[in-house]
């Protein structure tokens, strides 16, 4: 399973995919992913910054949708205070 | 009853229904911005070990290793506020970084983590860096 969480004010929004299925064609696991790319790009757009946060990984930043990360955690961009 | 009592009772029942309208959207921020924080701290929970989720909750803060620099330590508070550089255990200089919209003080701790560990030169570059001078004050 595949996780896109969205940093908010409301904590965060969360999106759930299963890359299996999707590679198996699965519409509902497509469309769900299709929805998380979608997500990413548009808060891409407002300036934040993508993270694969995978247990035992070192964090990596993203430019790109993965939708093999098991865990993709996107921060609101952020300015020197 | 003359006109000017019924004036009365009718400005007092429109201050209780101001204060109820009031009270309930007040409230409801609160039931929201309580649930916010409560996901803040599942997700940050989820991402930390337990020894640094531990030094949290028992010191307030949380040191992250410099990923380039083996005797820097980023010492990122549990509130938001300035995060601390400490070289070989002395105050070198604070940093000043924020998200752009308000988010709960979990994930602004969970952003710093983020940030230097993903790429710390990109963190040093936004945050703006508070030099220590003598026992405290600030040069900016």
């Amino acid at each position: 399973m595949g996780m896109l969480r969205v940093i908010s004010k409301r904590g965060d929004d969360r999106v759930q995919w299963n890359a299996q299925d999707a590679q198996s064609g699965d519409t509902e696991a497509l469309a769900a992913i299709r929805e998380a790319e979608r997500i990413f790009a548009e808060e891409r757009a407002r300036g934040a910054t993508a993270y694969r946060v995978e247990a035992g990984k070192p964090v990596e930043r993203l430019e790109q949708f993965d939708r093999t990360a098991e865990q993709i955690i996107m921060v609101p961009k952020v300015v020197g205070g | 009853m003359n006109m000017e009592m019924l004036l009365y009772l009718m400005l007092g029942i429109l201050v209780v229904l101001y204060l109820v309208w009031i009270w309930k959207l007040s409230f409801h921020s609160f039931l929201k911005w309580s649930e916010a924080n409560q996901r803040a701290n599942e997700l940050l929970r989820s991402v930390l070990s337990s020894e640094q989720y531990d030094q949290l909750t028992r010191n307030g803060y949380l040191d992250i290793p410099s990923p380039s620099d083996p005797v820097c330590i980023y010492r990122v508070p549990r509130v938001q506020g300035l995060v601390k550089v400490i070289e070989q255990g002395r105050h070198k200089e604070s940093l000043c970084l924020q998200a752009q919209e308000a988010v709960p003080d979990a994930d602004h701790v969970l952003i710093h983590k983020l940030m230097i560990e993903a790429n710390e030169q990109i963190y040093l570059q936004t945050a703006n860096r508070l030099a220590l001078v003598g026992s405290g004050d600030f040069l900016f």
